[in-house]
């Protein structure tokens, strides 16, 4: 445990960047359970103009005939819309952040979040326009990352990062040592190189050969077991840790939505192409008949999607607070420096 | 630090490269397994005759963004060209917002585009996906070597096959289960016209002799034989006469024991004594047969070989097929008491499973086969076995399996 005096470095004036920014993720979930809801029933072609819709503006389609019109049509618009929102109110987020915090990478964070989302937005627009899946695909996993973005600029306008980083405080942050942070950074790359090879294995077309098939699957697979393994070592770190509020907690969560994940992930295999053929006959895979497009399916296919973003944002969120509590800056005294690297303390590697 | 991420980039290029890079062009495979099947028989094909099947097939039906039917064959009584063009090419809406690309979106991960059984997904799947091209469908009320009726394909679409990867379509609106089904006939009777040019290469050409381009022999031959089952087989629906009105459902699940297990019936060859499915369990479909009959005695090395060619030419690494289980009270086909009615009676194509030798109801008993009356107490007997006894279905299984071992 030590205790070390923190410099300034985070004036910010009001609350309400950081009131926009968790408004910005509350509102970009929901868009992402919608998007993959419009892959899961395919339905990216059901408004086939783009940015309007049937000719119509989007704010004024009538909504008597998105509400009471096909489920295509419904999820389609409704993503539509839905991103517009998001959209506005990153629009709105950036405003405030430029206004109120004075942190010039903050700012520049924000604007590269607003433009992340106008880049999202037409990705979406051209996958209509050109038909395409490997847009598609594009836009499936970059939604993910202007998530990571929001979460970001959520956390770097948070209490907890003033906090932690005000001038002056006694602040006792434990020994963090910069491996749980590597260790967190790279759990935020594999989990995005995991979306990757999801997005091809859901958005698999029947002209590709098996290969491309395969090789995704396997190395999905391969993935989630180091995912797993990481999240665990992860945890057990941060719990062997005296103190660490604000990480051990996002551990914890993380742990639990890889756990979840799991078992979505088993769950939509099952629930897609039936039980394997080496769980046959086993106490557990009772016979039954896939019906495709049924709520179970949708929701555990489309649940399974936008936890992997959950994860993806959930590691960035723990790989900046890990970052956070070892930043040099932190420091008066340094500890001493183990040279070898691993057992970097108070992150005097940054 | 930095060089360990710069390693892991090198390593992921691959992985992105392989899985990112894949964007295919949908177009039909030529069926590579039986071209090689025949040039066995005779002599190899040379480029001509190759690009002729591929030229003849594209001409006669398109391609699959742009489908057409042949005209003069009666292939517009059996396939609606309308229909046929809502579940082909990519997956979008048109102008009045009716789903087009219909197969592309539900079917072809599975079945490929070609219908050949070997889409992406196909090597995952326990059984392995239909191929079509054959024209050979399992579950249908027609007899062993007839098509199956427009009905039997959309009943498939709408109830699934239980037990398996083939998912129900229920909740799609009729007329896109109709669309799709056209589109399967589509691609069955163009694999079958496929089929039947490489034949006739191999058996009625002489080396390098070219195939007849002329309308009469394509459509008025070749398209029209193909097409002629597909129009009959509403005509070879498999009556199901109704029990008798006295019937006694006791007696009758205790006499189909009796016909199981029996000489006749001979049932319990295959579903074994257990009715687990664990008799004869050796045996392959007709498809795992289509490039080689794997179940003819042969060693290891030399069916590791044809397995390896026939992969190599796009096919998948045949599986044994195993008699159904039946007391897990799944039924692929249907449990509907007419629909298992109809399995014993035409047997079930494709497969190892064979029609049962009928005999009038007022023949004499010493005659071979089983009446009418006989083939429902079966179906009886059948039923009753995943409730046997007091309602039991898996531990009854697991009870004999034990036992056994």
């Amino acid at each position: 445990m030590t205790n070390v005096d923190i410099p300034a470095d985070t004036e910010q004036r009001g609350a309400w960047p950081h009131r926009l920014a968790v408004l910005l993720v509350c509102a970009t979930f929901p868009l992402i359970w919608v998007g993959g809801l419009v892959t899961t029933y395919d339905a990216g072609m059901a408004v086939p103009d783009w940015p309007s819709t049937y000719g119509y503006n989007l704010f004024l389609y009538p909504w008597q005939t998105w509400v009471s019109g096909p489920w295509d049509l419904f999820i389609e618009h409704g993503h539509r819309l839905l991103g517009a929102t998001v959209g506005m109110l990153a629009i709105a987020a950036m405003v405030t952040i430029v206004w109120k915090d004075s942190r010039r990478w903050v700012k520049v964070l924000s604007v590269i979040a607003l433009t992340a989302v106008c880049l999202q937005g037409v990705l979406g627009g051209q996958r209509v326009l050109w038909n395409n899946r490997q847009i598609a695909q594009l836009h499936g996993v970059f939604g993910p990352v202007c998530f990571c973005l929001f979460v970001s600029l959520a956390v770097v306008t948070s209490q907890w990062w003033r906090a932690t980083g005000r001038t002056g405080d006694s602040l006792q942050i434990g020994n963090m040592s910069a491996r749980g942070a590597v260790g967190a950074t790279v759990l935020s790359g594999c989990a995005l190189v995991q979306l990757i090879l999801g997005s091809q294995l859901r958005h698999v077309m029947g002209g590709a050969g098996g290969a491309g098939f395969r090789v995704a699957l396997l190395f999905h697979l391969v993935l989630a077991a180091v995912i797993f393994a990481q999240t665990v070592w992860l945890v057990a770190i941060h719990l062997a840790a005296t103190s660490r509020d604000g990480v051990k907690s996002v551990a914890l969560s993380l742990m639990f939505l890889v756990l979840l994940q799991v078992g979505l992930g088993l769950a939509t295999w099952v629930l897609k192409y039936y039980w394997p053929a080496w769980a046959e006959g086993a106490w557990f895979a009772r016979p039954f008949t896939i019906v495709n497009e049924s709520m179970p399916q949708s929701l555990v296919v489309t649940g399974h999607v936008a936890t992997g973003s959950l994860i993806l944002a959930m590691s960035v969120k723990l790989a900046l607070r890990s970052w956070r509590l070892c930043r040099p800056a932190n420091i008066n005294a340094r500890p001493p420096l183990n040279v070898k690297g691993t057992t970097l303390t108070m992150g005097v590697a940054l | 630090m930095q060089r360990n991420i710069n390693r892991f980039l090198w390593l992921l290029l691959p992985v992105l490269v392989a899985t990112g890079c894949d964007a295919p062009e949908a177009r039909f495979r030529m069926n590579m397994a039986y071209l090689h099947k025949n040039e066995k028989k005779a002599e190899a094909f040379t480029a001509e005759q190759k690009a002729d099947v591929a030229n003849i097939l594209a001409a006669l039906f398109g391609t699959p963004d742009q489908p057409h039917l042949p005209q003069g064959a009666g292939l517009e009584d059996v396939i609606s060209i309308d229909r046929l063009k809502m579940a082909a090419g990519p997956v979008g809406v048109d102008e009045q917002g009716i789903a087009t690309g219909l197969y592309r979106q539900h079917c072809s991960h599975c079945h490929g585009v070609s219908g050949d059984g070997n889409g992406p997904t196909a090597a995952y799947l326990n059984p392995y996906p239909r191929d079509y091209r054959m024209g050979i469908f399992k579950f249908k009320s027609t007899g062993k070597g007839t098509p199956p009726t427009h009905e039997d394909l959309l009943r498939i679409l709408y109830e699934g096959v239980p037990g398996t990867a083939m998912p129900s379509f229920r909740l799609l609106p009729d007329i896109e289960r109709e669309a799709i089904v056209d589109y399967v006939k589509y691609l069955a009777i163009r694999g079958q016209v496929e089929r039947r040019l490489m034949e006739d290469i191999a058996i009625e050409l002489g080396p390098g002799e070219r195939l007849d381009q002329s309308g009469e022999y394509l459509v008025g031959e070749i398209v029209a034989s193909a097409v002629a089952k597909w129009s009959a087989a509403e005509e070879e629906v498999t009556e199901v006469p109704a029990r008798p009105d006295d019937w006694n459902e006791s007696a009758a699940i205790a006499r189909g024991r009796e016909l199981f297990h029996g000489a006749v019936a001979n049932c319990v060859k295959c579903h074994g004594e257990t009715q687990l499915g664990d008799g004869q369990r050796t045996d392959y479909d007709e498809w795992s047969k289509d490039y080689e009959d794997f179940s003819k005695p042969m060693t290891d090395q030399e069916k590791q070989k044809l397995v390896d060619e026939l992969v190599e030419l796009g096919g998948l690494p045949p599986r044994n097929i195993f008699p159904r289980n039946l007391r897990e009270g799944i039924y692929r086909g249907g449990r509907r008491p007419e629909e298992l009615y109809r399995r014993i009676t035409n047997g079930i194509d494709g497969t190892p499973m064979p029609a049962a030798t009928m005999k009038p109801d007022d023949a004499p008993e010493q005659q071979q086969g089983l009446t009418a009356a006989d083939v429902w107490c079966i179906v009886d007997y059948i039923r009753s076995l995943p409730y046997e006894p007091g309602g039991e279905r898996a531990t009854y299984g697991q009870e004999f399996k034990r036992e056994r071992m």
